[in-house]
């Protein structure tokens, strides 16, 4: 099982559980464990996702039934119909989610029985304690326990409806702007989203999910179980892909799709040809001075799978850069990890990164420092520079131990306000390279 | 006749593992609707500490609160012995931890801190072997003066025994080894958290100090003298997690003013100053919630007399905190002359912002002790004070309830409990709110400009946190449209029921759990 992590990126399930509530719209979450967990990890997400916030019911507001020692020992059931009752009472919801914390699951309080007593009220339960596993592991319990007793089954399904998975709300800083980007994008080739917490969504439509004719799942890591519900309990097939950043990897997106849901290739190709114009002409602005300075950087990437080979493609694959090196911090399977491996011999760059898996960030550390050779006070050295490091904020000293260029994408992000912004699709992609680059001239 | 904030408080757990819960040893009302003078009557019966609610929130956990203090040391390693959520707000922290260190003139240092990351395998097994792990790993990689094991619920209710992990590893390892027992379930009140951290470092990170003996007789007659002097005129000044370095300079600038040796610890210090701790004259705290235990045990060590009863917040009770630390060294005229000098000087300066803020209405609410002195100093320059919430409320603030002279006031006791909060707030309407990080979101959405109550790079104490607080508070009121905004357009999740009822209502009698 799972060894002792350094400088840990996630949060625990019951972080990545409220961190799902809270973007769900109206959702309120009511949490079955001691006084300071919801709190303290929705304020994870508030601070360290961009400046997230807490949410509609989020932080401090979150009901709890609040454990302490005597209900270790004799149980905390009572104590949590009480709280289930006044918070139907006292908070305006459109669903009422019961989570479980570790204390509570230890102890054996059956609280998922207790919230299915109020179904009528649109109350469910989830156990989604702590030691079950990590943020992205919250995120599944939340959504894999709506679609197995929330969503509505439907014989009929919609040939053009798919159901977004993997982008995990708070976990992917932009979780928002990219769940809109490619909201957009796919509404161009005729292709509707459910995507739970996107602009236009309610609980009301969550409940109509099970339209969709297919899952699309973004992430090796996320959403994994969810669409495996979907397919048991709904009968939806899903497939897995990566998040598409940029021109290139809009299209193979949108081909996949395409090909999935039976659209006609003209349709794609339309819209391919467009966008790639549209990135085209907004790209060219910086020509120039990407000449004229000589951007071309090496890039080293320090993420979540979710975003390292993304990342890496774009600058690789559209910006021309060098990749060097990539750490991953969420893959613990031997097997997973060779097939996640395996997408970076698709690049083009005649140099591939070096990738390791590495949840302990000083190994991480030195294991950057050993994929070079060391400067022996040489005449000329080959130095590993001009470099660009892309990470999260835990990097920041990293890259300027290196003098290199950096942005925070991956979580935690408590350097940047995100509020709108994506990175997804054609147009996200012009936005992060708007970030790379305003980096690399903000001295000037 | 006021008490001794303290009296009749052992000071004596150091042969114990793990220091008691507040909820033993001092007890206290975790909630309250009502005025001030009910409080005070109900507090003194008892019945007050016997209250709980009906509807309940999120409040806060003693984890975060022992960690806070245990992971500000130089060269420290922190290792949560938990699964992933608890703490898992320290990766954003990176940066916040470098600014405060700077802002104090110390060197950047990494925030590196170890999960070890607790499944359902070690739900059954504790995980101790993990734990081992990691403790060599901090060792081996970081070589820190100190690595701290938090103890999280998970190993705390399966009865992990973290103490004899640090027994068996604490001769292999140059790092100072302390655990912290600080389990979320096991108080209803987080200040239990200072405790346990406090507790740590008594008792795993004091050490004796290293004397090196002078070459020459003569020499170890004039270091030894030198050193019985300054440790007679030295005032070691305890901060907190929530005080800023404008505040350790103000108010080592203050005790200087008297001839006095300032010396602030223990947050962000190195084991070498907490080593030198019982070189002082005088312990002085800024918040008794914070280290009675500290202090306590301080005095029970070394004999350090020790000061507990004020912080100096505001005009008058920073007058208080020069007063009785002058007077236990027999300094009452300079300490008049600074206070005179000081309190003119100030006046002056806070005379527009004083002009503006007159008769406007006020609302604190956060930490017992800091939420009255910060009422009292508006109170004093002409605010009006619609109403207090604490945290929760014990007895190192009976002196400050009794000063209020209102016997009216809005009390309400509540940890989080935003719901109680701005339902009072709606009742009360005040022009501004001063509050704790987390309650300041909520009160925007209702609409009620505010400003908070604590802040890393802000000066709250002493007199010039005086004039920050009056030119702060004169500031929000200039522009209120971000809260107007924010109220007309996102709104808060209660129900008109819940804003239309007595929220005394929803408190009950004799259920303390």
């Amino acid at each position: 099982m799972g060894d002792f992590i350094e400088r840990s990126k996630f949060s625990c399930a019951l972080g990545g559980a409220l961190s799902t509530i809270a973007a769900i719209p109206k959702a309120v979450p009511i949490v079955h464990a001691s006084g300071g967990c919801a709190a303290a990890l929705s304020g994870t997400y508030n601070l360290s996702a961009g400046y997230r916030g807490v949410g509609y019911c989020g932080g401090n507001m979150i009901p709890t039934s609040n454990i302490s020692q005597s209900h270790i020992v004799f149980g905390g059931e009572e104590k949590l119909v009480g709280q289930i009752e006044s918070t139907l009472k006292y908070i305006k919801g459109d669903i009422y989610i019961v989570v479980t914390g570790c204390q509570t699951e230890m102890i054996g309080d059956d609280a998922v029985s207790i919230a299915a007593r109020y179904q009528d009220r649109n109350v469910i339960g989830v156990s989604a304690p702590g030691f079950l596993g990590n943020t992205l592991r919250g995120y599944d319990a939340i959504l894999s326990a709506l679609v197995k007793n929330f969503i509505e089954k439907k014989e009929e399904k919609d040939v053009r409806t798919i159901n977004l998975l993997g982008i995990v709300p708070g976990h992917d800083v932009f979780y928002r702007g990219n769940i809109a980007a490619l909201t957009e994008l796919l509404g161009k080739i005729g292709v509707k989203v459910n995507s739970f917490f996107g602009d236009a969504e309610s609980v009301e439509k969550i409940k109509g999910y099970g339209n969709a004719s297919l899952s699309v799942v973004l992430s090796e890591a996320a959403g994994q179980i969810t669409a495996k519900q979907f397919e048991t309990t709904h009968g939806i097939p899903y497939v897995t892909t990566d998040l598409p950043i940029g021109p290139k990897a809009s299209e193979r997106f949108l081909r996949l799709i395409a090909e999935k849901l039976g659209i006609e290739k003209d349709v794609v190709d339309d819209v391919v040809a467009a966008e790639t114009k549209y990135f085209y002409s907004y790209l060219e602005r910086i020509v120039d001075v990407a000449a004229d300075l000589d951007f071309q950087r090496y890039v080293v990437a320090f993420t979540d799978s979710y975003y390292a080979f993304p990342l890496i493609d774009f600058v690789s694959e559209e910006l021309g850069w060098i990749p060097h090196f990539v750490s991953i911090n969420d893959l613990h399977d031997k097997k997973k990890q060779e097939e996640y491996s395996k997408k970076f011999e698709t690049l083009t760059s005649k140099t591939k990164p070096q990738v390791i898996y590495e949840d302990k960030e000083g190994l991480a550390k030195k294991k950057l420092r050993a994929s070079w050779p060391y400067n022996n006070n040489q005449k000329y050295y080959n130095a590993l520079s001009p470099l660009y490091l892309i990470g999260s904020v835990v990097e920041r000293d990293l890259a300027n131990d290196y003098g290199a260029g950096f942005l925070s994408v991956a979580f935690p992000v408590s350097n940047r306000a995100v509020l709108n912004k994506g990175y997804a699709g054609f147009r996200g992609a012009l936005s992060l390279t708007e970030d790379l680059l305003s980096n690399l001239v903000s001295a000037r | 006749m006021p008490v001794k904030l303290n009296e009749n408080l052992k000071y004596n757990y150091l042969a114990a593992d793990e220091p008691p819960v507040r909820d033993e040893r001092v007890g206290g009302c975790i909630a309250y609707c009502g005025t001030c003078s009910c409080l005070q009557g109900d507090f003194k019966s008892g019945c007050a500490q016997a209250q709980n609610r009906v509807f309940s929130q999120s409040g806060g956990c003693q984890l975060g609160l022992a960690v806070g203090i245990i992971n500000s040391l130089t060269r420290a390693v922190t290792i949560i012995h938990s699964p992933l959520g608890c703490c898992s707000g320290m990766a954003g922290m990176a940066g916040v931890r470098n600014t405060s260190r700077i802002s104090r003139g110390l060197p950047a240092e990494e925030q590196v801190f170890i999960h070890t990351n607790m499944d359902e395998l070690d739900v059954v097994s504790g995980g101790v072997e993990k734990l081992k792990r990691a403790i060599f790993y901090a060792e081996e990689e970081y070589h820190p003066e100190v690595i701290s094991i938090v103890n999280g619920c998970v190993p705390g209710i399966i009865g992990a025994d973290i103490d004899a992990v640090v027994r068996e590893l604490e001769p292999q390892i140059s790092a100072r080894l302390v655990p912290i027992h600080c389990e979320g379930f096991k108080s209803r009140f987080v200040s239990s958290g200072y405790d346990a951290a406090n507790h740590g470092i008594l008792r795993y990170l004091i050490r004796d100090p290293q004397e090196y003996p002078q070459l020459t007789e003569e020499k170890q007659i004039k270091y030894d003298f030198q050193k019985k002097y300054r440790t007679s005129r030295t005032v070691n000044i305890f901060n907190v997690g929530s005080n800023s370095n404008g505040d350790e300079v103000e108010l080592s600038r203050l005790v200087s003013a008297l001839g006095l040796i300032p010396r602030v610890v223990p947050l962000n210090s190195t084991v070498d100053d907490l080593d030198h701790l019982g070189e002082a004259a005088l312990n002085v705290s800024i918040c008794a919630t914070h280290d009675d235990y500290l202090l306590g045990h301080l005095k029970e060590r070394y004999g350090t007399e020790y000061l507990l009863d004020v912080l100096p917040i505001g005009i008058n009770c920073t007058n208080t905190w020069i007063r009785k630390i002058a007077a236990h060294f027999h300094l009452e005229n300079e300490a008049e002359r600074l206070i005179k000098q000081e309190n003119e000087e100030l006046l002056e300066a806070i005379a527009p912002f004083v002009e503006q803020l007159k008769g406007k209405k006020i609302f604190v609410g956060g930490g017992e002790t800091r939420i009255l002195t910060t009422a009292e100093f508006y109170k004093s320059i002409g605010m009006e004070l619609v109403g207090v919430k604490a945290h929760n409320l014990d007895r190192f603030v009976e002196n400050l309830l009794n000063d209020i002279q209102d016997p009216n006031l809005t009390i309400e006791v509540a940890a989080g409990q935003p719901a109680e909060e701005l339902n009072t707030l709606n009742r009360l309407k005040p022009d501004i709110y001063i509050g704790h990080a987390g309650a300041n979101g909520w009160v925007t959405k209702l609409g009620i400009p505010n400003i908070p109550l604590f802040g890393a790079p802000i000066n709250y104490m002493g007199y010039s946190g005086a004039f920050e607080l009056a030119r702060r508070a004169a500031r929000a009121l200039k522009n209120t449209n971000f809260s107007k905004n924010i109220s007309r357009h996102v709104g808060y999740p209660l129900t008109e029921e819940w804003m239309k009822l007595d929220p005394n209502d929803n408190i009950i009698q004799g259920a303390r759990f």
